[in-house]
């Protein structure tokens, strides 16, 4: 990845919504951006904060978290879950003075593979923008 | 005894060998630690390649099995029953998605290729650590508890009792039939309906299957599918009747009609002879549609949609019935004048147009009306509405409003006690309100009538039979039930007790042991969200095949 610089991006997706919706992408085709490589959960609020921050100092250059939209949780309120800890987890950023635009949150439905394709897309340019995480060099010498 | 993983990249007929270099995959990943085999076939969800599939576990020898192939959603299953077959335990397979999430989205195949050797390196890395979990079976009561006696809970009960099930029709009131029991007549003109309604209310009270409790309340319940402990209260103060266990639960408890509208407005309250619908049913059920002086009625207003505005749907069922009141009055003799005020018409259902034209033909004058106001002037009432933008008014004798229709008083708390929603009306929310309108979203409890919205009585017997039919498969006799095995287990020594698990549990699937001081999993009911595992500070619970060394090696080679 010498020439052009492609982001590191893990991504954990909601096995009912995200995750379908992500086949989805697949089966209609659509360009997605291969900076994110995404792990499979049951459900948006199976992301414990832990793994985002985990993430984060292994290195990635971005942690995105996608789930049903409000509603549509296949167990109930689980996305809530998860929004209460982005919230948190976005403060415990700004807290620490590291960069809170790097993680994220998306509701992402199982037939929304176009959407899928599209908040990927849009956060790897702004990952690409930012450049890699200062994290990856300190960790990894 | 070291670990021998065989990894199978399946080709998917073309479509995976079209975008991903599967022969350099192979290349990439035989190398790796535990790796005994790692090979390509053309199709491994065909009869041949399952066999295959089963025939390599054997003859490797393999301890964990890897299938790179298409989305887990798709043939995960398929792959686990393969294991299963060879005699490996399903659970120490992994399935990884190489073609729809690989091959099928990335624009270069050197870059499909880069991705599908991560995956399967993640599938590798986290399929060690995967344990020979086990599928339960538990004991299911087929007995069921139906919560209300209207309509909806009395086909509920007839249906399942025609299957020899045991049934628990709890009615708060003390008679059973609800709203339907107590109209005039149910359609247009009159018939014998009302007289079957009263038959199958006869049919449930006499069924040996059925236990009706009357004048009783669910005091508790839980559990979870097939096993709910159920206790009742007597409205009336007396002892509770009896605790008993079933299957499944039916929410069937109708409907309440609004009225919190406003008098000044609606002149109910205030005015004689302004009346809800249901006080018009129950005049025209004994037979006499008097004014309160005693007299008959020579002009009626039927006021549509009182409240559509306020609570933001449509009833459904106001139109119908007024049309069935506006027939009904120009039934009786001398014929009064009639004038139906609505804003919009809904008719859906194919007979409705006609009962409509029949009533225009009737001399029924269909006013279109905003900002109805309904005054009292010198004894009468005076409709004073807008068409347009002229001011219009109208005097009559009688004024039947037809409120919306909204959730019977005290619907959280049996919400609360069943652990499932509402919605943002108010009425129970349905697992998915077009495709799977019957159920809760929780598994073992199903919904039927207006509990879950407006609804016509055919809807709500539509929906009973519905629910009784989705019970009968569910619950069959003698079948057991197999819950979910990747569920949430925590960790005694290092639970603290603080109890934040159970609320971010929305199946109530956790419980404190006070005696021991730690929570608690019940494994029939947790469904493996993992929304616990977050919550928990101290880091004691853990969700099978998610657990956090699990999702960690997939974390590191995305890294990679």
């Amino acid at each position: 990845m010498s020439d052009a610089y492609n982001p590191r991006i893990v991504g954990f997706l909601c096995n009912w919504c995200a995750y379908t919706g992500a086949d989805l992408a697949g089966v209609s085709r659509a360009r997605v951006s291969s900076s994110l490589h995404a792990i499979r959960v049951m459900c948006s609020g199976r992301i414990d904060p832990l793994y985002v921050i985990m993430a984060y100092l292994k290195g990635a250059d971005g942690v995105m978290g996608m789930g049903c939209h409000p509603g549509d949780c296949h167990y109930l309120k689980g996305n809530y879950n998860a929004r209460r800890r982005f919230v948190m987890l976005e403060s415990i950023f700004k807290t620490l003075g590291l960069d809170g635009k790097r993680i994220g949150l998306w509701w992402v439905s199982a037939s929304e593979g176009k959407r899928f394709a599209q908040v990927t897309n849009e956060f790897t340019e702004l990952m690409k923008t930012k450049g890699p995480n200062p994290f990856r060099e300190e960790m990894f010498i | 005894m070291s670990a021998r993983i065989g990894v199978y990249v399946c080709e998917c007929g073309p479509n995976i060998p079209d975008r991903i270099d599967i022969d350099r995959v192979l290349e990439e990943i035989s190398p790796l630690k535990d790796v005994a085999v790692a090979k390509r076939y053309r199709l491994l969800c065909s009869n041949d390649g399952k066999k295959y599939l089963a025939d390599e576990i054997r003859s490797e020898k393999l301890t964990h099995l890897v299938v790179a192939a298409c989305s887990p959603r798709d043939h995960e299953k398929t792959f686990m029953k393969v294991c299963l077959e060879a005699g490996l335990n399903p659970f120490l397979f992994q399935m990884v998605n190489i073609r729809e999430q690989c091959a099928w989205i990335f624009s270069e195949k050197s870059e499909a290729t880069r991705m599908a050797v991560k995956y399967i390196r993640a599938g590798i890395s986290r399929v060690t650590l995967h344990e020979p979990l086990l599928q339960k079976e538990i004991k299911a009561t087929p007995d069921v508890l139906v919560v209300g006696g209207g309509i909806a809970g009395v086909e509920t009960a007839l249906s399942l009792a025609g299957q020899k099930r045991r049934v628990y029709l709890v009615e708060r009131s003390d008679a059973l039939g609800g709203t339907a029991a107590r109209l005039g007549r149910l359609l247009p003109h009159q018939g014998t309906d009302m007289r079957l309604i009263q038959e199958k209310i006869e049919h449930a009270e006499n069924n040996e299957n059925i236990s009706v409790f009357k004048g009783c309340e669910v005091e508790d319940i839980r559990g979870f599918l097939g096993n709910f402990e159920v206790s009742l209260k007597r409205s009336g103060g007396e002892p509770p009747p009896e605790m008993f266990r079933v299957g499944a639960v039916v929410v069937a408890t109708g409907f309440a009609l609004w009225d919190a509208f406003d008098p000044d407005v609606t002149g109910y309250g205030k005015i004689d002879d302004v009346v809800t619908s249901l006080e018009f049913e129950a005049m025209s059920a004994s037979g006499k549609i008097l004014k309160k002086n005693g007299s008959p009625p020579r002009s009626v207003a039927l006021i549509h949609c009182v409240g559509r505005k306020e609570k933001g749907y449509c009833s459904k069922v106001c139109c119908l019935y007024s049309l069935k009141f506006a027939h009904q009055l120009k039934d009786s003799q001398p014929a009064p004048d009639v004038f139906e005020f609505y804003s919009d018409l809904c008719l859906p259902e194919k007979t409705d147009q006609d009962v409509f034209e029949e009533a225009k033909k009737r001399g029924v004058r269909f006013l279109r009306a905003d900002d109805i106001r309904v005054e009292g002037r010198n004894g009468k009432i005076r409709i004073a509405y807008r068409d347009g933008s002229a001011e219009e008014a109208v005097e009559v004798e009688m004024a039947v409003l037809a409120p919306a229709m909204v959730p019977a008083p005290d619907s959280d708390r049996l919400a609360r006690m069943l652990n499932i929603p509402l919605d943002e009306t108010g009425f129970f929310k349905e697992a998915h309100s077009m495709l799977d309108p019957v159920s809760a979203p929780i598994s073992g409890i199903y919904i039927a009538g207006c509990a879950s919205g407006p609804k016509s009585i055919p809807e709500s017997v539509v929906q009973a039979q519905a629910a009784s039919g989705k019970i009968l498969s569910v619950l069959m006799l003698g079948k057991t039930l197999e819950p979910e095995v990747k569920v949430s287990t925590i960790k005694e020594e290092l639970c603290t007790g603080c109890q934040t698990c159970l609320n971010v549990c929305f199946y109530g699937a956790i419980s404190f042991d006070a005696f021991r001081g730690v929570s608690v999993v019940n494994e029939a009911i947790c469904r493996g969200c993992g929304s616990c595992v977050g919550s928990c500070p101290s880091g004691a619970i853990s969700s099978k095949q998610f657990t956090y060394q699990q999702l960690f090696k997939e974390v590191m080679e995305a890294l990679r």
